[in-house]
Parts: C-alpha cells; structure tokens; sequence
C-alpha cells in the first residue's frame, strides 16, 4: 500500500471527517480515513494519538470510554458542536486550495 | 470559547497528570490488542499477528511521549521537571551550592550596593518639579590655566545675571550656618539656609502657609523674616497654624515668620530655617561665596538664556578669573542642575562602580571554574543520560537551568546583602554628606541586580557549556574518572585573571590607606591629648559690638578655667585639622615693603598657643596687655616667616600699616580654604588676638566659622561636657553648644571623605582577595581529587608526599604568579588616574605595591597548601583499591 505524505492540517480535517459518520474508537478512526482516502493514506498511531489528544483539548472532539465490537473497553471519540463547525471550516478552505492549486496546475 | 477550553486542558494536565497518563495507556493498550485481534480474524498466525501489531504500532512508549508533547503547558511541564532536578542536583551537593550562592551574594550585592548609591546620586531626577527645565551656570576658561567648571558668584554677577537675564528665574544661596534659635525659654542650634528672594521659585516649592521672600525682604537691610521647614514648625512650634507674623529670636534677633515649607520638602541646602539673602556687592558680596540655581521661564531656552548670561556678565568689573592667567578668554554656559550637583561626586562614584564590576569578574571566574569542575565530575551521568537517549539540547538545558537556579537564589541573597551594606555605609556618615535624602534600592537598583545576576550566570555558564560540547561523554561512559585535556589551562588563566584584578584593587586601596595615614600622622604641631572643645555659634547680633563679644570672651574663658581639673582654657575662631578662614595681606616694612598675598586667618584668645602647646619660636605670644587700645599686633606661624620673609626671623615686622607681628609659632594641620591641595596641610596662617577684633568683621566672621572653646585637663574629669555647658551659660545663657569634640574627632570630620573611600575600596580589595583565595582553593583541591589515583601511584613507586604537593601546587603558584605580574602591569596604567586622591605618597609607592603583593602572595600560598596538605593523607595502597 503506497504511503502518501499527510500535508500539514490535512489530517486534523480526515480525522473530523472520519468522525463526522458518528462516533469511533482510535482504530476504527484510522481504518476509516484509509477506507475514505482509498488506501491513500495510513494514518499510524504516532501520529494519530498525538492528533486526537490535541483536538480533544481544541474541543473539536470528546472522549468516552465504551465497548468496542470485539466486547473490549476502548477510548470512543464523538464529534462536538465546535468540531463541526472546525469541520465546514477546513472544507471549505481545503476546496479553495485544491480548486486554486488545480487551477494553476490547468494554465501551462 | 476556545481559550476557555485551552485553559481548563492546561489546569487539567497539570493538576490530573497521574489520572491521564493511566488513561492514555489503557487506551495505548486497548489500541494494540484491537489490531492483534483484527490481523488474526484476517488470518494471520497468533505470533505474527502480535508482532506485526507492535510494528504498526511503532513502540508504546514512544507513542505515549509524542501524546505528551502534543498536550497544552508540555513546555512547562518540562520545565518544572528540569527545575525538579535541577533543585535535586543542587541540594546533592550543597558544599558547591553554598559557595556559588555565597558567592554571588557578595560580588553581586557589592554591586547592588554601589549601584544604588550610583543611581540615587547620578541617575534619579531631582525631586523638583520639571527638573530638566533647572540648571546652575559653569564658567569656561581658557588660556594658559584651562578649566570647566561650576564657580560661586559674587554679588555684582548676582545683580547682573538677576537684573538682566530675563530667560531665567534665579535663586541664589549662601552657605548654610548654624545659628541659635530661641523660642520661648528653649533655645536651639539649628541649620540656617540663606536665599534670595525667588530662590523656591526656581526649586517650584509653594510654602503650606504663608509665602516667600518678596524682593523688598531680599535688600539690602530689609526687613528681617523667616521661613520654616516643616519638620522644625512641628518640632519647635507644634504645628501651630497661627504662627504666621509671630517674630522669633534667631541669632538673638527678632525674625518675623513668613511661611512655612511642606512635609519633606528637599532643597539643596537642608536647612532647618530659611532667611534673605540679602547679596548686595558689599561685605560677603565682595567675594564668590554665592551658589546659583536657575529654572528656565516658560518658552525660553537654554541657548537665549545663555546668551543673555554672558551679555549681563560681559559688563562686570571685577575680573577675578583673569587674576594670574593673563589673556584668558572667559565664557559661561548653563549646565542642568543634576549635573552641577553631582559632578564632583561623579569621578569617585564611577570609579567604585568599576571596581565593582572588576570584583564582580573575579565572581565569574570563579564560578565558571566551580561549574567546570562540577561539569567534569558528572561526566559519567551525563553520558549515561545521553545513552538512554537524551539529547544535547536536553543536557544543556539542565546545566543552564541549574545555573539559573543558583543565579536567582544568589540574587536574592544579594539583595540582603546590599541592604545591610548600605546600612553599615550610612552608619559612617556624617549628616548631610550625600546631597540626597536616601539611597533606596527602587525598582532600577533591582532590575540591575536581576540583569548582573542574569549576566553573571551567563558568563560563568558559558566556559563549562563550551567545554561540555568538546568532551567526548561516549567514550568517557567506560572510564572512571575522565581525563580532561586542555581544561586546566582554562581554569589556569581564569584563576591568573582574577589575581590580576586582586592586585590592582589591592595596590589601589593600599594606596589610600597609605594616604589616610599618612594625613592622621601629619606632626600635629600641638598637643592633641586632654583637649575637649565646644563649639558655639556666636552668628548672633548682639555679638557684632566688640566690646560684647570681649566680655563673652573672659567670662567664659574664666568660667572654664575655674573648673575643677582643668588646666587651662581659651578660644579661638579655629583649631588644628579645622576649616580655616583667610584674608590678604601686604606687608610694610624692610625690603619685602609693598608685597601681597593670601594668609590663613585665626582669631585667638590669649592662652590659646598654651592651651595647645604649639610652640613657640621666637618673640611671644598674646597677653590681656593686648587689649582694643593697645598697639594691633599678630602671631605668625613658620610657614608664613617662610613664604612672606624668606625664612627669617619676622618678629618685629609690620604688615597692614600698623600691625606688628610680636612672635612666631610651630605649624599646625589645617584644612585649607586658600590652597587646597590636600584635606590636610600646613600653611601660612596669621594669628590675630580676639580682643582686637573690629565690628566691621566681627558682622562677617561668625557666618562661616563657629568659634571653639577648648580646655585641658590633667586627667579624666567627671562630666567635663556639663561643666563646660553650664560655664559658657554662666557666661551667656542663650548660646547653646553645637557639639563636643575632642581633637581626634575634628581630625576625623575633616577627613571623612578619605575614610568613607578608604572603607570603600578596601572592603572591595579584601573580597576580592577572598574570592581569588576561592578560586585558588579550589583549583588545587579539584587537581588533588582528580589526580588522587595518580598520585597514589607515584607514592607507591617511592615519590614522597612533598614531591605530590608540590607536583599539584605548582598550578596554583603559576597561576599566581602570572596573575601577579599581568595585575602589576594593569596597576601601572590604572593607578595614574587615583593622582587627585591620594596625598604625600607617590601613586607608584614602591612600599605599597609590595605590601599589595606580600599580602596576596601570603593568601595565595594559604589556598594553595591547605588543598595541598590532603595529600599527606593518601593512602596509596587504598587509592589503587578504590579504582
């Protein structure tokens, strides 16, 4: 599986993304981006904790502890109000580079 | 919102630390058992499912730390935790603790210390509002004898420049003196400020109550007021409202009170009472014995005002600056009056501040060699931290923060510590002596202590930094004790240095001391031992009638003398070591007929050379015969026979017309008002009888010279100061005595300064002494324990103790040695600029410089044999074991 490198926020955006379907353990977040993204992008547990932990503080997202679908204790992750509003935000810039940078790749 | 939500993860990280981490690793946990689970239902083997897990996973530990450092306040965190081991460190080894702390203490609260004297005297505006918009005049000559400098006016100039200056308010001031007030039945000695009219005009100072001088009270034989300080209103009047209008005897003359002056009101003079000037160009006005201060008008400046001075000044007649220096091209020019007060305060000032901050070097030598040490004995941890993988960045930042630590606790303490320098300072004080009222350690005393501190760690952290960067921690993981090349000769040269600057603090106030005393050794050309003096004000109207101020004269003459156990007693208008007033001469007779010149000038009763026994050499001295009708004669000293006759015999000549001089006497010290050379010196000095004393200057005198009435014993007299006391109130009750004295005392206000410079410096010489001795300690003691090993194996193969002691003392003696001759070197260039302090030795006293040397050369080998004298006790066969 090709690895592509993450641009800078991007994965903040994935992540809200990925949680934007409802709530997900760690795991399932990063099998969820993989899935979104086509297998694009692996998002490893050293980058991903870090991501959630920060975002947690940010108030995008909440914590809880449930039960996963293997009946084991994992750490959840909802999206909050704020986080939604994080979300629209970053689309919206992300579409504006995406449309401009192929825009500028479309001149030649 | 989202700084709220910052915050509370902040709070929540920092107080819940425990809780989180628990949490994050179940998480951790739960995260690697999901993706073992999800790799076997994919079908991979149990076994290779968990390793493939813990790859994906990338470390536990790993991705727990990068959490961390995601986390809000991670840097703080940090921090705390460094501090945390850092304060660990420290307190693991106090010996080191103690002397850095110890250390910085003193050199950084010797340099609080000066520095707050610095900024109080040189820094801080004057308490006046708008000071910058005050000034006071200088006077610019050049010509043959060139100078720039602030000079008094007489009364012509005061005219010119109050008349015709209008771009400046001005206020003029006579010195202050000290007169009897009396109020009621109390009668007081209190510090009389003479001003002009507008003199709190330009000080911008509004009386509580009442007003000002008017200009008519500033003439000449107008009417006769006052003003209070606040503190004398409360004391003496108990702040009584109505005391506007009520007269008050000052100087045994009714004085109407006009104003009083607010609480803590400052003025340059720090009077107690304020009275007109009244300058005119007569009497004192015939001389420059005014001061200036002026406050620019509003819309004027400087360059007008200056301008409009030398104009109004340009039409004088009295040329004095021109005297002796023909051709001088005079010019004046304002100078803001912070400047002109602090100017002769400002060489001596700076030259404590650098001596501070040579002491304060000296500081970072040391310390930087301590720390280097230290660094060098935890070579084995550090590169065991390094090997569990902590990275440069990390160690560094644990030696600056244990650095810090040191710094702040060393800064603290040297706050403390320039506290109680001050107050020790002041204690040796005179009153009056610093034109300011204190000497507060404000808010920019203690940013320059937290900014020399912080330099200071700088400094001294750096040489350990840069050699810590060098060592090879790796390599070093294996070895006991690492070898360290090259840092020897670092600590060599710092220790040479801080010798180097010992030596030059050392010969400096080794030259002042000798200074010091060689002024309290002058031959005092009289018997100092068994005199008590009272000095009196006699600035008091009823005594301006000679034939008064004769009765005063016996009365208490013979009133002292009838006290049991003195011997004799007498009055004069000065003693030895004292101020003296002067007067010009011209001579009468022989061939020296028509010569002029200035002359010391000393009233005295008869019996005063007695009282003194000052010898006499040829003629006599006065008797009662020389009464106001009977013939005007004087007493000369040796020095005036030498300086107006030649050296011969002068008894017989005349001076003034009809003056006869009827007997020579010793010299005496005295403290010159003609020719200040020296604090103390021996000058030609006119004696004239007190009973012959005309009205014309009896009216002038007692503004500037108290009178002393001096007596001596035999032996110890029960309450000679009451008897006195109660002899001069028999004689008149209304003169209060300002002070007693015996001689060693009017020798020691007359040289305050020397001493106040002398305590100074050499308290800075002997701590720099002390530091240099710290430093040599401790290298030798660190090259003893580095080098135990080494030397248990010279003793084992035959080499003897002594051989070792003098093997390692050798660095301590070569660093001494080179410091020795680089300081004597720095002492040959620096030592020329201390010529204007330092008198009747030469600056390159070859005596001093070797006692300077001697003594350090003593310390010296003292810190080098005591570290030195460890080894005696190795014990080879032990050492070898150890290892």
């Amino acid at each position: 599986m090709e690895q592509t490198m993450l641009l800078q926020g991007t994965l903040d955006l994935l992540i809200l993304k990925a949680l934007a379907a409802g709530e997900l353990h760690g795991l399932g977040v990063s099998r969820r981006i993989q899935q979104m993204t086509g297998g694009t992008f692996l998002v490893k547990p050293g980058s991903l904790f870090p991501a959630l932990h920060r975002m947690e503080e940010e108030g995008w997202i909440s914590a809880f502890w449930g039960m996963s679908e293997t009946n084991r204790r994992a750490k959840y992750y909802r999206m909050t109000k704020a986080g939604q509003k994080q979300l629209e935000t970053e689309a919206r810039r992300w579409g504006r580079i995406t449309w401009a940078i192929g825009r500028a790749l479309r001149m030649a | 919102m989202r700084l709220f939500a910052k915050t509370r993860s902040f709070l929540r990280n920092l107080f819940l630390a425990r809780r989180l981490d628990a949490d994050l690793d179940e998480e951790v946990r739960a995260h690697l058992a999901m993706l073992v689970e999800e790799k076997i239902c994919a079908g991979m083997p149990p076994n290779e499912a968990r390793r493939a897990a813990r790859l994906e996973l990338g470390g536990m530990d790993q991705v727990k730390e990068q959490v961390h450092e995601a986390r809000t306040g991670h840097l703080l965190e940090t921090l705390f935790r460094d501090l945390r081991l850092a304060l660990r460190m420290l307190l693991k080894s106090p010996g080191f603790t103690l002397t850095v702390i110890l250390t910085l203490a003193l050199s950084v609260g010797a340099n609080t210390a000066v520095f707050s004297l610095l900024n109080a005297l040189l820094l801080k505006t004057l308490p006046y509002s708008h000071p910058e918009r005050m000034g006071t005049i200088y006077t610019r000559i050049t010509g043959t004898q060139q100078s720039e400098e602030r000079h008094n006016l007489n009364g012509e100039q005061w005219e010119l420049l109050r008349d015709q200056v209008p771009a400046l308010i001005s206020g003029l001031s006579g010195s202050a003196t000290g007169v009897n007030l009396r109020a009621g039945a109390s009668v007081q000695y209190v510090r009389n400020g003479r001003v002009s009219a507008h003199y709190f005009d330009v000080l911008a100072i509004q009386p509580i109550i009442g007003r000002t001088f008017s200009e008519d009270e500033d003439r000449a034989q107008g009417p006769k007021t006052v003003i209070l300080a606040y503190n004398l209103w409360r004391s003496c009047f108990a702040g009584d409202p109505n005391i506007l209008g009520r007269n008050i005897l000052l100087k045994s003359e009714p004085h109407t009170v006009v104003g009083v002056l607010p609480e803590g009101t400052e003025t340059p003079l720090h009077a107690d009472v304020y009275t007109p000037l009244q300058a005119g160009r007569g009497g004192e006005g015939a001389g420059t014995n005014f001061q200036v201060i002026t406050r620019l008008r509003e819309g004027g400046d400087w360059q007008e005002a200056d301008a409009q001075i030398n104009r109004a000044w340009s039409h004088r007649a009295i040329r004095y600056e021109s005297i002796g220096n023909p051709g001088a091209n005079v010019s004046y020019y304002s100078v803001p009056l912070q400047k002109g007060q602090t100017d002769s305060l400002r060489p001596p000032v700076l030259a404590l501040m650098i001596s501070a901050g040579l002491i304060l070097l000296i500081a970072c030598a040391n310390l930087a060699g301590l720390t280097l040490v230290r660094m060098l004995r935890r070579t084995t941890e550090v590169a065991t931290r390094m090997a569990l993988g902590a990275s440069s960045w990390q160690i560094q930042r644990q030696f600056w923060v244990e650095n810090l630590l040191v710094t702040l606790a060393g800064g603290a303490a040297a706050v403390g510590v320039a506290v109680v320098a001050l107050r020790l300072f002041f204690s040796l004080l005179p009153e009056h002596f610093l034109p300011v009222a204190g000497v507060p350690l404000d808010g920019r005393v203690l940013c320059f202590t937290l900014f020399v501190s912080v330099l200071t760690s700088l400094l001294f952290g750096m040489a350990p930094a840069f050699a810590a960067r060098k060592l090879e921690f790796r390599s070093s993981m294996t070895g006991r004790t690492v070898a360290v090349a090259g840092s020897p000769r670092l600590r060599l040269s710092l220790v040479a240095g801080e010798v180097a600057l010992t030596v030059v603090l050392l010969a400096g106030s080794g030259l002042l001391i000798r200074s010091l005393i060689h002024l309290e050794t002058l031959p005092p050309g009289s018997n100092p031992d068994g005199l008590m003096v009272a000095k009196v004000s006699l600035d008091d109207v009823r005594y301006h009638d000679p034939a008064a101020f004769r009765r005063l004269l016996d009365r208490g003459v013979a009133a002292m003398r009838r006290i049991p156990g003195v011997e004799s007693a007498a009055i004069g208008s000065n003693l030895p070591y004292e101020f003296t007033g002067n007067d010009w001469i011209t001579l009468s007779d022989g061939k020296e007929a028509g010569h002029e010149g200035g002359t010391d000038w000393v009233y005295v009763t008869p019996g005063y050379f007695e009282t003194l026994q000052i010898p006499l050499f040829a003629g006599r001295v006065f008797t009662e015969a020389d009464g106001p009708e009977a013939q005007r004669v004087a007493v000369v000293n040796r020095a005036f026979a030498r300086k107006f006759y030649g050296g011969g015999n002068p008894v017989g000549r005349y001076i003034n017309k009809e003056w006869e001089i009827v007997g020579e006497v010793g010299d005496v010290p005295l403290s010159s008002g003609l020719d200040p050379v020296a604090p103390l010196q021996t000058e030609e000095t006119l004696y004239v009888p007190a009973a012959q004393l005309e009205a014309r200057t009896l009216s002038i005198v007692h503004v500037w010279i108290q009178p002393d009435w001096v007596v001596r014993t035999g032996g110890q007299v029960a309450d000679l100061t009451g008897s006195m006391e109660r002899g001069l109130a028999s004689a008149d009750p209304n003169l209060p005595v300002s002070g007693f004295y015996r001689m060693k005392d009017l020798l020691a206000r007359t040289l305050v300064t020397q001493r106040i410079e002398v305590v100074l410096l050499s308290s800075l010489a002997a701590l720099a002494l002390l530091l240099c001795a710290v430093g040599i300690f401790g290298l030798v003691a660190n090259m003893v324990s580095q080098r135990t090993r080494e030397i248990g194996i010279r003793m084992a193969l035959g080499s003897s103790a002594g051989q070792a002691m003098m093997q390692v003392g050798r660095a301590g003696v070569i660093a001494s040695v080179l410091g020795l001759g680089l300081g004597l070197g720095i002492a040959a260039g620096a030592l020329r600029v201390m010529r204007s302090a330092v008198f009747g030795v030469s600056v390159y006293d070859p005596s001093t410089l070797a006692t300077a040397v001697v003594a350090l050369v003593l310390v010296v080998l003292a810190a080098t044999i005591l570290p030195a004298l460890r080894i005696a006790k190795i014990d080879p066969a032990r050492t070898l074991r150890v290892e």
